[in-house]
């Protein structure tokens, strides 16, 4: 079957500015593919080759099969895109401004513009510039959604909703997943692609740097933990134990670094009297060291090149 | 298509009507002042007659207190080609470079349309607008002018009128295609309304430099005035060049809108 996306060897330079590389992935039908990296890693730039509003200086992106330069209006129809930056027309309201986009497809249900809009608590009849951040994002979604999509582009897209809205908008997403719609989400946040990705591209700095299962990639993961005990902890109380990297210790309590599953930590804090623990998530930048080393070695691209299956 | 198109003229309607009062109200104005230029007419021929050559020829070979030489040197040829530049250069430069700069043209183009089509609602819309500020002006001077005797046949007016939405046409293209080559607004607007400005001297005081004369044929408004805006109906080869103008800008904004990259 074809891929929904495909890159192969998808690169793009802007005079001395840096693109992207070598891109070469696919994303499956009806997989929720994660890209993360650091801003200015290319993500948006992939993003804007797929709808075909720059062009790559070599290599391909196709969408359904097709090129998007010379498909456009075939792939447009079936994608929802949601970009980075977004800019809405200031003067209309919410919902002039969601029927001109519904007048420019096919099909757009206005039941159902009105239901996720409902959802999502977005006031329709307010002035875009009257908007907040976190409610022009919402414009943005329902936009996206409304025409029921095969693929979801959607650039960093929980930026500025809060985390009720945001929990409805991992429902929604969950349901268009289970419909069989293919996501493909950037971002910068790694317990955002944790959780709803089924797979994940690492990219920094315009290249590739892994592809993987979001469960091997949680297992590879720095995790910091802080245990409390009830009295001052020794020093080397978890030196030797499998996957813990570093140890502070101040007083009664223990900020431990560890690479991997926390099992064998957990039960040797067992031994000791523990207050409480507190588990912090791992950040992208504690996933480029599990990649790139403290010493910024090569990286370790497995999966990054496998042929196209 | 008709989604995108409903948007375009949308777009226009608010700075037509802006325009379309401002005109009126330029006509009203001019025509309400000529009873006292008409009165003081020996004077101000006289006036004209003392003018240094170069300053005097923008106003040559006109009877300037007639209604027609009046309509021609007051409206035509100065305040009403300002204004209706300034809508036209305006309105150009923004149909692509706008949106660009605002952003906003990266959803219009994730929708399933062509960028073409983008590019043909926007320049439809604009040749709307500039037949509807025609109209408005060509029944303003209808209206307004016969109360104050600025009379001139409708026929005349009507013809004026066209060449003057022409001339708007031909910068503005000139701005449409500025403007959708680079994405740039500013340098849309300094680039059509230097070549306004550059044109109309050019055109202007030809007459009286020696050097400029056989330069006058590459200003459009030598192509939008002469021989008359007010007499002889349509001038054939005027409207062509004027046209010409227009179109060779759209398939410029055409070709280069298609193959480059849009900015983030």
């Amino acid at each position: 079957m074809t891929p929904i996306i495909e890159a192969s060897a998808l690169t793009k330079r802007y005079g001395s500015a840096r693109g992207v590389e070598e891109l070469t992935f696919d994303v499956p039908q009806g997989e929720v593919f994660g890209f993360l990296g650091p801003n200015g890693a290319g993500k948006t730039t992939s993003i804007r080759t797929m709808l075909d509003f720059i062009r790559p200086t070599s290599g391909t992106i196709r969408l359904f099969g097709m090129d998007p330069r010379v498909d456009g209006v075939r792939v447009h129809a079936r994608v929802g895109y949601l970009p980075g930056e977004l800019a809405l027309y200031q003067r209309l309201t919410g919902e002039a401004y969601l029927r001109t986009f519904a007048s420019l497809r096919d099909g757009v249900e206005w039941s159902y513009v009105q239901d996720i809009a409902e959802r999502l608590l977005l006031d329709m009849t307010r002035r875009i510039k009257d908007l907040s951040h976190g409610n022009k994002q919402k414009v943005g979604l329902v936009q996206a959604f409304m025409h029921r999509p095969d693929l979801l582009v959607l650039d960093e897209p929980t930026q500025g909703l809060d985390p009720l809205v945001q929990q409805t908008f991992y429902a929604l997403l969950e349901e268009e997943r289970v419909r069989g719609v293919t996501v493909f989400l950037s971002s910068h946040v790694m317990p955002e692609v944790e959780r709803i990705c089924d797979r994940v591209a690492i990219v920094r700095e315009g290249r590739l740097v892994a592809i993987e299962d979001i469960g091997d990639l949680k297992a590879r993961a720095t995790r910091h933990l802080d245990l409390h005990l009830d009295g001052p902890a020794p020093a080397d109380a978890f030196a030797g134990i499998p996957g813990v990297r570093e140890v502070e210790v101040h007083g009664d309590q223990l900020s431990l670094s560890v690479e991997g599953p926390l099992d064998a930590v957990i039960k040797h804090a067992a031994r000791y009297t523990v207050v409480n623990v507190e588990t912090h998530e791992p950040s992208l930048e504690d996933l480029f060291l599990a990649y790139f080393g403290a010493d910024g070695s090569a990286p370790d691209v497995d999966g990054a090149d496998e042929a196209p299956s | 298509m008709r989604g995108l198109l409903a948007k375009a003229v949308r777009d226009q309607r608010r700075g037509v009507i802006g325009w379309g009062i401002a005109l009126s109200v330029v006509v009203l104005m001019y025509a309400a002042f000529y009873p006292s230029i008409k009165e003081s007419a020996a004077d101000l021929q006289a006036y004209i007659e003392n003018l240094p050559e170069a300053i005097s020829s923008i106003f040559a070979g006109e009877d300037y207190t007639s209604p027609v030489g009046y309509l021609e040197s007051e409206f035509f040829n100065t305040m009403g080609a300002l204004v209706v530049l300034i809508f036209a250069i305006g309105a150009g430069a923004r149909a692509i470079a706008g949106e660009e700069e605002a952003g906003t043209l990266d959803l219009l183009l994730s929708a399933p349309v062509r960028r073409r089509e983008v590019l043909a609602t926007k320049a439809i819309a604009i040749v709307a607008s500039l037949v509807a500020l025609g109209a408005v002006t060509a029944v303003s001077i209808a209206l307004f002018g016969p109360p104050f005797d600025l009379s001139v046949p409708l026929a005349d007016i009507v013809a004026a009128c066209v060449m003057l939405a022409l001339l708007g046409l031909s910068f503005g293209g000139v701005a449409f295609a500025v403007g959708a080559s680079t994405g740039r607004r500013a340098i849309a607007n300094a680039a059509a309304g230097g070549l306004a400005v550059v044109t109309f001297i050019v055109h202007a005081i030809g007459p009286t430099v020696q050097w400029l004369r056989p330069l006058r044929p590459l200003s459009p408004f030598r192509w939008y005035q002469d021989p008359g805006l007010l007499t002889g109906g349509l001038h054939l080869r005027n409207v062509l060049v004027l046209t010409g103008i227009a179109v060779v800008s759209y398939v410029v904004a055409h070709i280069a809108f298609e193959r480059r990259d849009l900015a983030s």
